[in-house]
């Protein structure tokens, strides 16, 4: 029962570190939508070269563990001389690998518009790319929606991984207090507490705006 | 390990998704079991049955420790992913199966269950392809698989890009075929492909 009670002295600690990982999330899922949205614009421009080069690019990096990406950019950098600190390595880490995931995400929505809408625009003098910014995007968000909720919590739990490159965050936290106190299952279920206290509200505001746009279609 | 832990989560998966069904506390426990191992990373989960045992005289072998923390965390998004297949499958047919005097357990086997399998099975597909990526964490207990080894290698070598490099194209060679059988069964069973993210 102690150990609880230290471990409650401990709680701001991780609290603070709790921060850090949400810091991370909010950083990675800004890049990863800007990445996203960009490229699969540019895939559905439909420029032979570029499509390739962005298939490749969702592939390779939806095949490699965000671990290993993140070990790339942390240590595998600095043999070319690139020293990133931790937190700007997992942020770019997690959004470059956030982008290829997110960029089928939103090449769906595109897709999930029929192709009708995009001929008419055309139709009435709009270029490919007016168009979809235009017409096609804002209905594409409502498909999108869903599955970018479930990103940003799978994201946020990702962001755990970060502790490897020594971001302080939650887990890297957790950890460090592990190594001075020994109270590895308080201070761990602590973290997991912390964890669900932040996903699960996320998960029941995604539930939520489904709700509201499966409302808005009919 | 991916393979142990795959059969863990599907198995126990499986019966996560009919207890929720079931309904009553038993429905009421599974869901809470996969809300919450939803809810926190697999890190989190790894490191509680790794360390987070072990003051309590549980003491895994850190192999054993990443198949129990992947296939827990499995089951918790499988089940969801059978549930949903479950519910996919028109009520009409189970209705039509209590007509003709089947029971309970006999229309969950013969008429629900082996249509739901087409429905799963790209998800499942989807599941194992991240499972293979997610037993990378593993090295964080220092249990001896790829990325491990590749930390041993480069910190002894001192050439971090190569050997991570090396890693990821290891992964990409391993789980690339498994993306593209997805792919193929995605189109087999003709169901879009809107969940993106990871599952």
């Amino acid at each position: 029962m102690n150990a609880w009670i230290t471990v409650a002295g401990l709680l701001p600690v991780l609290l603070r570190a709790a921060i850090v990982t949400l810091e991370i999330t909010a950083g990675g899922f800004m890049l990863a939508v800007l990445i996203g949205l960009v490229f699969a614009l540019l895939q559905a421009l439909r420029l032979r070269p570029l499509q390739v080069l962005i298939a490749v690019y969702v592939d390779v990096f939806r095949a490699v563990p965000v671990l290993t990406q993140l070990f790339i950019i942390y240590f595998g950098l600095t043999e070319i001389g690139i020293r990133l600190d931790p937190l700007p390595s997992a942020i770019v880490g997690f959004g470059i690998n956030g982008g290829a995931y997110l960029t089928e995400v939103f090449r769906a929505g595109i897709q999930s518009i029929h192709q009708g809408q995009m001929e008419a625009a055309q139709m009435l003098g709009m270029t490919r790319l007016s168009a979809l910014r235009i017409v096609i995007l804002p209905q594409a968000m409502r498909v999108v929606l869903p599955p970018l909720g479930n990103f940003v919590i799978g994201l946020l739990k990702d962001t755990a991984l970060a502790s490897a490159v020594a971001a302080p965050e939650l887990m890297f936290q957790a950890r460090t207090l592990v190594d001075k106190t020994f109270l590895a299952t308080q201070i761990f279920v602590a973290a997991a507490v912390i964890y669900l206290a932040m996903s699960l509200p996320l998960g029941y505001l995604t539930r939520r705006a489904e709700a509201r746009v499966a409302r808005g279609r009919r | 390990m991916t393979a142990l832990a795959f059969l863990f989560a599907a198995v126990l998966g499986l019966v996560l998704a009919l207890l929720r069904l079931a309904g009553g506390w038993v429905g009421r426990v599974a869901f809470l079991y996969i809300e919450i191992v939803r809810g926190m990373p697999a890190l989190t989960l790894l490191f509680l049955i790794y360390f987070g045992l072990a003051p309590l005289g549980i003491v895994l072998h850190t192999f054993a420790a990443a198949v129990v923390a992947l296939g827990l965390n499995g089951a918790a998004y499988l089940a969801e992913v059978y549930r949903a297949g479950i519910q996919a499958i028109d009520p009409g047919q189970r209705e039509a199966a209590q007509m003709i005097g089947l029971r309970r357990p006999q229309i969950m086997r013969e008429v629900v269950l082996p249509q739901a399998v087409p429905i799963v099975l790209p998800p499942l597909g989807n599941y194992l392809v991240s499972l293979l990526k997610d037993t990378s964490i593993a090295s964080l207990i220092s249990a001896p698989e790829l990325m491990l080894r590749s930390r041993d290698l480069a910190g002894t070598y001192y050439l971090p890009m190569d050997y991570y490099l090396l890693a990821g194209a290891m992964y990409l060679i391993m789980a690339w075929p498994m993306m593209q059988g997805v792919r193929r069964l995605e189109r087999r069973f003709g169901r879009g492909r809107l969940q993106g993210g990871r599952p």
